[in-house]
């Protein structure tokens, strides 16, 4: 065991670089106000990043900063105290470890709490939370948040997309959702300027969506690479190089990132340089957020020669020549139809396997890409949003995919009291057996 | 209906839940079961469908639905899926879900796989109700008609919206009014008769509910003249879709009085009504929107905090004054988001008001009962 849990000797040197980048991350929201700049808190996959970065707010992602308390094992104290405060224990532990943060520096004047992870996450001028079909948790945090920091101006704009339904035409209904979306997104830059005091720079909004649509493409590229056997990164990995398109898209930093990491997976090609040096068995991580306290369980799976070559999670998002967007002036609406394509992209190819669905469609395809033997779910507790549906999707998936081995993980994201180490070792290594048997059969 | 007839018509409907949608079936109607206080009942009406809001059973426990659902979904939806697929509505020719929350919205797809039924459709409720959002949410309602006038082969006029929006309208002035029956001390009505009504009502076609209503109405008002002054503490309950006796027996067994609620099956659905809009569907779409008080919609209203705590909670104080409550419980389902995170705001807000408050998390059954009723009973004592 002692063996297993040492570093991964070939983890891309890019993903080494993401704990300083997270540190600077919540560092800037620290140091804003000194700087004259305004903070928002800030909820990933609510397609405002473009707008935050050209208005200049910094944004401060409550996600980021629980994930990493959990990562440092140092959640309870938050929980804790938001439990006190008769936030059950039910509820998104994302959420519940922030307010329970943000309680603490309330009580003390704004004062960083004692021993807080990484120097902790800057109090927000205003929160940007959104109404949509992922998760519930993205408008109540925000009046949550403002029941303790009552200053703190809120704004929640809508971002839907229509639904999967095999009986219906969406290309009929996309042009009024994206007509809603652009609406909305309007009413965040009005809002945002409102608190900000500053203009919108339209020209510098143009800029800053062509730089993330051509950081997605780049994304999505560098992902692709990963196609190659040996896979020369897996979702443990990634689950560290999500860090910029999810908490820093619209940046330059970002697309630089993407740059390098492209590049340096490419050096490992040419070299067949493999996450494992005896690749065995690839792997989908169908879906689910990581337990971020036990990581190392991505090691265990490589220790056995199991290796990631691909995950749903933090991959929300598509090369857009795949989506076919419509032309448009307005930047705001670009971002709307990007957000709807994302969604109904996988739809057609759906409706043409009687019984399948969009997520099923979309781990068939990666299935099929990244030539993987078996897929890995985890579920975790406190997240209904990710979470509630995987085992459809493992149902749909045996039925049109016939019989592909499947893990479904049970734990949570923070609350490290659902996690067992040596139950979890032990699904993991029955699961081994069963790729094996199935190898050895084929 | 004789004066007599109505409680005892509503107890055989709270029992055996469903029975008068099974017999409609059987005479040749198309039932469509909904979930939840955002299922548009007129446009299901208005097609001449019979429309049936679902429910569980708090005394049986899960036992097929964790095969096919997390277990981390809210235990009423996991209940009545269960339910559900036990067979307890097979007769239904399909069903309408509304995007309320996550434990619907990531469900649905498992609860139209398993089901199988003819009609299936996802509502996408937004979470905002601001002039954009209802809109949208009066396009989605366009979709949703379009597609219930294929299922049932027939097209829904505005003039049948209108039939259907009149008679709901109707129906929740009934309600009302024998809600205002709970204003007098002690109440003409009590919280586990009043809990049977509502159950009862959301299973039958809305002229048959409201016809009810009124019979009920007529057999309680002839209490006033019996009944004598109390001075139990008068409680207010609130939460979602609390469809069975269970809390009110706790609540009335400890000597108090269940006088007003807070419900989705409850206050939430009958107080707003839908006005009369040149589009029919507009006015549908601004009463789920902006009339129905769910935590599920964000309300924007506000330039302070306590402005917005008024628009979102405001109306719970005037029940408070109106019915004379002097205690609350907030009751709210393990695993509920939406409620969940809004606790601390809504508890603080009760108690402003002088009202104590017992906030409790639990599940959609019986068998955790006992807790509950020490807890409900241990408040009660500290109620003068
Ligand atoms: S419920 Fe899930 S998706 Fe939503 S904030 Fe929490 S962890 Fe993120
Ligand atoms: S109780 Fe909460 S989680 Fe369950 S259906 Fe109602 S709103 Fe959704």
């Amino acid at each position: 065991m002692a063996d297993e849990k040492k570093p991964r000797a070939l983890a891309t040197t890019a993903a080494a670089k993401i704990p300083k980048m997270t540190r600077a991350n919540l560092a800037a929201t620290v140091r804003a106000r000194e700087e004259g700049k305004k903070v928002a808190y800030a909820f990933i996959v609510c397609a405002i990043d473009e707008i935050m970065r050209a208005m200049d707010i910094v944004p401060a992602w409550g996600e980021s900063f629980s994930g990493i308390c959990a990562a440092k094992r140092d959640a309870e104290k938050y929980l804790q105290r938001a439990e006190a405060e008769n936030f059950s224990r039910s509820l998104c532990t994302y959420a519940t470890c922030n307010l329970g943060f943000d309680m603490w520096r309330e009580e003390l004047k704004g004062e960083m709490p004692p021993d807080v992870p990484w120097g902790g996450i800057g109090r927000p001028d205003m929160v940007l939370g959104s109404g949509q079909q992922l998760c519930d948790p993205r408008y109540k945090w925000p009046q949550a948040t403002q029941h303790y920091l009552r200053d703190v101006p809120v704004f929640v704009g809508g971002m839907y997309y229509p639904p999967w339904d095999p009986a219906l035409d969406y290309r009929e209904q996309e042009a009024f959702y994206v007509k809603y979306n652009t609406e909305e997104l309007h009413a965040c830059v009005r809002f945002c300027e409102k608190v900000t005091g500053k203009k919108m720079d339209w020209d510098r909004l143009a800029e800053i969506v062509d730089l993330t649509d051509r950081t997605i493409n780049l994304f999505i590229e560098t992902y692709e690479l990963r196609k190659t056997m040996p896979c020369p990164m897996d979702t443990g990995d990634a689950m560290n190089t999500m860090v910029p398109i999810s908490f820093m898209l619209g940046t330059q930093e970002c697309y630089d990132f993407y740059r390098d990491l492209r590049d340096e997976l490419k050096e490992k090609i040419a070299q067949k340089q493999g996450v494992v040096e005896d690749e065995k068995y690839r792997l989908l991580w169908g879906a689910g957020l990581p337990s971020w306290f036990a990581l190392a369980d991505f090691q265990y799976f490589n220790s056995k020669g199991a290796v990631f070559p691909v995950e749903t999670t933090y991959r929300c998002t598509e090369a857009l020549d795949r989506l076919d967007l419509p032309e448009t002036n307005d930047p705001l609406e670009h971002i709307a139809w990007r957000w709807v394509r994302y969604w109904t992209h996988w739809y057609d190819k759906a409706r043409r396997r009687p019984g399948s669905m969009p997520e099923v469609e979309r781990l068939i395809e990666y299935i099929e890409d990244y030539k993987c033997d078996g897929v890995v779910f985890h579920s975790a507790f406190s997240c209904r949003s990710w979470h509630a549906g995987i085992m459809l999707q493992a149902e749909v998936l045996r039925q049109v995919c016939q019989d592909i081995p499947v893990l479904i993980m049970e734990g949570d994201i923070v609350d490290i009291s659902s996690y067992n180490e040596a139950d979890t070792r032990n699904r993991i290594d029955a699961f081994i057996e069963v790729l094996e048997t199935r190898k050895n059969r084929a | 209906m004789p004066n007599t007839d109505a409680l005892a018509l509503v107890d055989k409907y709270y029992s055996n839940y469903g029975s008068r949608a099974r017999e409609l079936k059987a005479a040749g109607n198309k039932i469509l079961g909904y979930l939840s206080a955002l299922g548009p009942v007129e446009i299901m009406t208005a097609a001449g469908s019979v429309p049936l809001r679902l429910k569980g059973n708090v005394s049986e426990p899960i036992t097929k639905a964790d095969a096919h659902m997390e277990t981390i979904a809210c235990p009423f939806i996991r209940n009545v899926f269960d339910s559900a697929l036990k067979g307890r509505y097979d007769y239904l020719d399909g069903m309408v879900m509304p995007h309320q929350c996550d434990s619907t919205d990531k469900t649905s797809n498992v609860w139209s796989h398993n089901l199988g039924l003819p009609y299936w459709h996802f509502l996408n409720v937004p979470h905002l109700a601001d002039d954009p959002s209802v809109g949208f949410f009066t396009s989605v309602l366009g979709v949703f008609k379009k597609s219930l006038e294929k299922f049932m082969g027939r097209e829904i006029t505005d003039k049948d919206l209108a039939r259907a929006v009149e008679a709901y309208n109707e129906n929740r002035r009934a309600m009302r009014e024998l809600y205002s029956l709970r204003r007098f001390v002690p109440p003409l009505i009590s919280g586990v008769e009043m809990t049977k009504v509502l159950v009862a009502a959301m299973s039958l076609p809305v002229d048959e509910s409201t016809s009810l209503i009124k019979g009920v109405i007529r057999e309680v008002q002839e209490r006033a003249a019996h009944s004598g002054a109390t001075s139990s503490p008068r409680v207010m309950i609130i939460g979602d879709q609390i469809d069975n006796t269970a809390i009110a027996e706790i609540i009335e067994g400890a000597g108090a009085e269940l006088v007003m609620d807070h419900l989705s099956l409850g206050s939430k659905i009958y107080w707003p009504d839908v006005d009369v809009t040149a589009d029919p569907l507009a006015g549908i779409a601004e009463r789920y929107l902006r009339k129905v008080k769910l935590p599920t919609t964000f309300v924007a209203g506000g330039d302070t905090y306590e402005e917005n705590l008024e628009a979102r909670f405001g109306h719970i104080r005037d029940f408070i004054t109106e019915f004379k409550v002097n205690a609350a419980i907030i009751f709210v389902y393990k695993y509920c988001d939406p409620y969940g995170f809004e606790v601390p705001a809504l508890k603080d807000f009760i108690e402003s008001t002088g009202v104590r408050v017992l906030y409790l998390e639990d599940e959609y059954s019986t068998s955790t009962l006992g807790r509950v009723k020490t807890r409900i009973e241990a408040f009660l004592e500290m109620i003068e």
